[in-house]
């Protein structure tokens, strides 16, 4: 690839950009790494190679911008419902969840007590099923595909466990602002979710067995991709990365909501910083949402209405808040997830932003740790970092 | 803020989260071998939706008053109000056509109708064989749920009610094959929430009316008269 003939103009305009061509040196070449490569799912990286070790990497986003923001201004603020949980795939309720939750600050609604225990219990059953689709993921770039193929068949369990409650399978569309739009189809629905709880709590000794005691797994992710407790607090890491180099800061804890405060589950931490450090986060934090899912159904949902009752949500499409702006974030698997949503008095937001994890460790982070790692250790930092090219992008 | 939730963040250490690293447990993996598949075979089975699914509208014409609140939620802007005649009867009021192509799914329009006429079945199949005929089959004014009911418990395999639409371009007369074999003719008259053309009076009368709901009735029955 070093003699590949590239016109003298164009190699004189890219020295202008960061971005694409790159004079390239005798013993140097380039490399797309993605978009077709299956760990970087929607984005690309353009490696700059040295034999195998990478010397630069520059991150490529951009391939699923849609504009959510400014589209969401267009919209009235039931419809961007619709609209936000794209941001995110695999956990689609967060985004949701955020935007309800600005929404109810703005408004100052008391939302129900039911819809708050639903609330929580969607979120949980969100984490679990995005941990099952990290697993997948994670596990097929290992090459162990057998941990995927379990993963992707309990994560259909979740599904299931939606579809009825939300209608929805991967998009659910179902919390809304003032609280969620339908309520729980009865108690067979919780008998079912208790039994999926408890099928995976032994489910996740199988895991450990053939993935995350492995013998590959920990030679493949130890001392790769290592970063330090003020490299990731400056990069604004946050999520299990960050716990897994020794900061215990999850918003769960540090800034509660809805049901989170009355319940009990430890934070995990670990020192390392590498990838296996964010592996082993990720496994104990699955016991924990299982717990936490067991609690929450030991609790019982709260009786009660699901929906604020105001008679403004006769006339949805019309409907208008007062003048105000909120902030909310909620934690995801991906790290912290927040939503800062203005209101100006009319029946559209004037404003929505919304602050993704992914930006961080999917871009700024990723190049610096890609830095002097070798060309097979890409797709572990990649998915050990747990990026969502949908939120890079947004 | 930091001090004080601090300590109620309990912190779990190495001893607990790290593992063994192993080469035998791996190959313990091997007795799922011996458990049934979970995997669904397509044709020879199947996974029903679940009651309530989000799937495709149905549409009670009797009710609907033409409030356009379906339209205005809409975030994929699917719907579009259409003007209806049914066996040389215009409908008093203009009906939601729902455009598969864009509609998501959500579903608001159901939530938000304040007649409860739209509503929507668990049918979800939107598979066609791909011809260029099959592209007009997803942009429908929907039908009544009753008949939907009553096809799904015929075939019972959640597809989408309607086999086969043709549209008319020099009478604007738009059939609907359904599967059992029925078919159901009306004409699209005009697209908007303003009446068209054809169940407008003379423009003689009245050039802008902004509160046509009233007028809206001997309009129609006008245009009756005058089809008639
Ligand atoms: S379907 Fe419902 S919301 Fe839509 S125009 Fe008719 S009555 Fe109004
Ligand atoms: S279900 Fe379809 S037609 Fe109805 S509001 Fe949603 S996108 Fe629009």
């Amino acid at each position: 690839m070093a003699d590949l003939e590239v016109p003298k103009e164009l190699r004189e305009e890219a020295k202008g950009h960061d971005m694409y061509l790159h004079p390239i040196d005798k013993n140097t070449y380039e490399l797309f790494f993605g978009p077709q490569h299956m760990a970087t799912e929607n984005f690309s990286v353009i490696l700059k190679m040295d034999g195998n070790r990478i010397e630069k990497a520059i991150v490529n986003p951009g391939f699923l911008h849609r504009g959510f923001e400014k589209l969401a201004e267009g919209r009235p603020y039931f419809t961007n419902i619709a609209l936000l949980l794209r941001i995110c795939v695999p956990e689609s309720d967060v985004p949701e969840n955020i935007y309800s939750m600005a929404v109810d600050e703005i408004v100052g609604w008391e939302v129900p007590d039911r819809a708050q225990w639903i609330r929580t219990t969607v979120l949980e059953m969100a984490r679990m099923s995005a941990w099952m689709f990290w697993i997948l993921g994670f596990g097929n770039e290992i090459g162990l595909y057998t941990a995927g193929q379990w993963a992707a068949a309990y994560r259909e369990r979740f599904m299931r466990l939606f579809e009825e409650l939300t209608g929805g399978r991967v998009y659910h569309i179902y919390t809304v602002p003032g609280g969620v739009r339908r309520d729980i189809p009865g108690d067979k629905w919780l008998r079912q979710l208790r039994d999926t709880v408890e099928y995976l709590k032994g489910k996740l000794k199988d895991f450990d067995e053939i993935l995350f005691d492995n013998y590959i797994t920990i030679e493949r992710t130890e001392g790769v991709g290592v970063m330090d407790k003020k490299f990731a607090l400056r990069h604004a890491v946050t999520g299990p990365n960050l716990r897994a180099v020794g900061v215990p800061y999850d918003v769960r804890k540090d800034d509660p909501y809805y049901f989170y405060p009355e319940l009990d589950f430890e934070v995990p931490v670990l020192k390392e910083g590498d990838s296996l450090a964010r592996v082993l986060v990720r496994r104990y934090e699955m016991e924990q949402d299982l717990y936490i899912l067991e609690q929450l159904l030991d609790m019982g949902p709260p009786s009660g209405p699901y929906m604020v009752q105001d008679p403004r949500l006769k006339a949805l499409p019309r409907f208008k808040p007062p003048k105000g702006d909120a902030y909310a974030h909620v934690e995801s698997t991906k790290g912290d997830f927040g939503a800062y949503v203005v209101s100006d008095g009319t029946h559209k937001p004037y404003r929505v932003h919304v602050r993704g994890p992914s930006q961080s460790h999917g871009v700024t982070v990723l190049e610096e740790l890609l830095k002097g790692a070798r060309l097979a250790d890409v797709p572990v930092i990649l998915k050990t970092l747990d990026n969502c090219p949908p939120d890079i992008d947004r | 803020m930091e001090s004080v939730k601090k300590p109620r963040v309990r912190i779990v250490g190495e001893e607990k989260v790290r593992l063994k690293k192993s080469f035998v447990k791996p190959w313990l993996g091997i007795k799922y071998l011996f458990k049934k598949p979970v995997t669904i075979k397509i044709p020879f089975e199947r996974i029903e939706p679940a009651p309530k699914y989000r799937g495709f509208h149905t549409l009670d014409w009797k009710k609907c008053i033409g409030c356009n609140f379906c339209g205005q939620i809409c975030p994929a802007r699917a719907i579009e109000m259409t003007w209806i005649e049914v066996d040389g009867k215009i409908e008093k009021r203009p009906h939601p056509k729902v455009d598969y192509g864009r509609c998501t799914f959500c579903q608001f329009c159901v939530d938000v109708c304040p007649t409860g006429a739209l509503g929507h079945v668990e049918n979800c199949y939107l598979t066609t064989s791909g011809l260029e005929e099959d592209l007009e089959l997803y942009d429908w004014v929907p039908i009544d749920p009753k008949k939907v009911q009553e096809l799904n418990e015929k075939f019972g395999d959640y597809r989408f009610p309607v086999e086969r639409i043709t549209f008319n371009k020099e009478t604007k007369e738009t059939t609907y094959y359904l599967r059992d074999g029925t078919e159901f003719r009306f004409k699209i008259i005009g697209y908007g929430l303003k009446p068209p053309a054809a169940a407008r009076p003379k423009p003689a009368a009245k050039p802008a009316q902004k509160s046509a709901e009233s007028s809206k009735k001997d309009e129609s029955s006008k245009t009756e008269e005058k089809k008639g």
